[in-house]
């Protein structure tokens, strides 16, 4: 269903793909003025903008971009940027959304950012939305802060003044079970035995950990170095061991110097002298030690290695 | 000698039908307010027209392979050989004349209907990372959904850029070469200057196309109770 005539232009298409050119030209001009992001990107691509940069020590980077990083990308980040938004840079906050900017500098009042951060969690234009987790007045205040200094990806943190203390977020590792029993199983046999025996008195020092910690501080007088010669089998990974109260006496003074590992050892109350003192001198782990009776000269190898002495006032 | 009767020639010829048409203009409305609802947050809307777009292009499908002649695939649909010394056949000043779509707006048919078909399926099952889903996300994982939002936002980009060189084309036809395809496409008539001197243009009856689109519409309608009853969960 072809056919074929000559035709005869009315405007030539040169003249016309120039027109497309133009129009097209003003089509993305109107666009960059209805929508600044848009703007800034173009702007940006073509280098007639420098692209803002925050650095490592301004407040922004330290404070304000961690909890963009925890509330908003979900939404505002590579993957999904509602409302034309991304807040995972800061140039890309500096762009804003659909609709401009959403921090002014300076202006609380005027930033729409910090406008939908406070407002209440019925209201539907309220961020985070309904059953995220909304920010808390500490983190609001942090974003107040942020945009009356000047919404600056410069300012150092330290300059802003009022700013909540920062609470560095604590991450519990993951247990192994397996790997626990397989650190643990060189003497787990023995431990099992003398947890057995006395029960209460060793213990593992953390969930993960194959150390032992020893307190026999309730047993008072039916502990003594009889008892902790039973514990020698255990010796290599006595980490800590609080025998305050209890009847050990100078005799056991070898047997707690040679323990690899301990790191403390109190003695508070207990019949021990300077001789023990003398004999966990040579200790290259011990770092905090607790006694009753000592003599400055005893103690003084010990101060002088840093080890932390704990006296007790009553000499007991 | 008897006189011989003369039967005067029309000055337009009827090309497109009138289904044809309807789903031109429909289609640029869907898109229009699927664009304005979804920068406007209006979700219910969006997703009124989304699917509504969706009826629509199946529909088209439907037509392209029992509708009238301009508006089959077969009649617009060429190899790439045809396509390519069409354009060139422009370029060098040439006027093919073609009742229907020409070559190059026939390819151009086609990409509208796959990118659009895309945009609206994404849509399915896209969601907006607040309130709203599309009505097939429950059936996927959140990471697939979202992977498939940034698709959905993509091919948006891909439909202006194809609306661009459409509106450009077009434009070319009616400045460059005096073809005024709009009127066209409104009034289903071309002057016949502008069609081919043998053309014979059988077109169906539009009930036909009352009856699919009805069929489209119930498939769809059955399909929208079922996942609202959860039956695909």
């Amino acid at each position: 269903m072809a056919g074929l005539i000559a035709a005869r232009p009315r405007v030539s298409a040169k003249a016309y793909f120039g027109a497309v050119a133009l129009a097209t030209a003003l089509g993305i001009a109107a666009a960059m003025l209805l929508r600044p992001a848009f703007a800034h990107t173009v702007l940006e691509l073509t280098g007639l903008e420098s692209v803002p940069q925050a650095s490592a020590d301004s407040f922004y980077a330290q404070r304000v971009q961690p909890l963009f990083q925890a509330h908003c990308i979900g939404c505002h980040g590579s993957e999904r940027q509602k409302g034309g938004l991304r807040l995972d840079s800061f140039a890309a906050t500096q762009r804003g959304g659909k609709h401009g900017a959403v921090a002014v500098a300076g202006d609380i009042k005027g930033s729409s950012l910090f406008e939908r951060i406070t407002l209440p969690a019925t209201d539907d234009r309220a961020m985070p939305p309904s059953g995220k987790t909304p920010m808390n007045n500490d983190e609001i205040t942090v974003i107040r802060l942020w945009i009356a200094s000047g919404a600056s990806g410069t300012l150092p943190a330290r300059a802003v003044k009022g700013a909540p203390r920062l609470v560095a977020p604590v991450t519990i590792p993951e247990l192994n079970p397996s790997a626990v029993v397989k650190k643990r199983a060189p003497l787990a046999a023995r431990v099992a035995q003398l947890r057995g025996r006395f029960p209460g008195i060793v213990e593992y020092e953390s969930r993960d950990s194959a150390d032992l910690v020893v307190n026999a501080t309730l047993k008072h007088d039916a502990f003594g170095d009889s008892d902790l010669r039973a514990l020698a089998p255990l010796g290599a990974r006595i980490v800590a061991a609080d025998l305050s109260g209890t009847a050990v006496t100078d005799a056991a003074a070898p047997l707690l110097a040679a323990m690899p590992v301990l790191r403390s050892l109190r003695l508070m109350r207990t019949k021990t002298t300077d001789a023990t003192v003398t004999a966990l001198a040579g200790s290259k782990t011990l770092k905090v030690l607790a006694v009753g009776k000592a003599s400055p000269e005893a103690l003084a190898p010990l101060r002088r290695k840093g080890v932390r002495i704990y006296e007790d006032a009553d000499g007991g | 000698m008897a006189d011989e009767a003369v039967t005067p020639k029309p000055l337009h010829v009827r090309v497109w039908d009138a289904p044809t048409r309807l789903f031109h203009w429909t289609i640029v409305t869907l898109v229009f307010v699927s664009w304005l609802s979804a920068d406007q947050g209006y979700m219910k809307v969006h997703l009124c027209s989304g699917l509504a777009l969706l009826a629509l292009l199946l529909f088209r499908i439907g037509w392209g392979l029992v509708g009238s002649t301009t508006a089959r695939f077969s009649d617009f649909l060429h190899p790439p050989r045809t396509v390519i010394g069409y354009v060139k056949g422009l370029v060098g000043g040439e006027k093919h004349l073609y009742a229907g779509h020409n070559p190059a707006g026939g390819l151009m048919v086609v990409a509208m209907i796959v990118v659009l078909l895309a945009q609206a399926l994404t849509g399915l099952f896209a969601n907006d990372g607040l309130h709203f889903s599309g009505p097939l996300a429950l059936l996927i994982s959140d990471d697939v959904s979202t992977w498939i939002t940034g698709l959905h936002s993509l091919i948006f980009n891909a439909i202006l850029l194809l609306v661009w060189c459409h509106v450009v084309a077009v434009g070319f036809y009616l400045f460059v070469k005096g073809d005024n395809l709009v009127k066209a496409m409104i009034t289903g008539r071309k002057p016949h200057t502008h069609v081919p001197e043998a053309v014979r243009i059988a077109f169906t009856r539009s009930y036909i196309a009352l009856l699919m689109l009805l069929l489209v519409l119930t498939a769809g309608g059955a399909a929208w109770f079922m996942i609202q009853g959860g039956a695909f969960l």
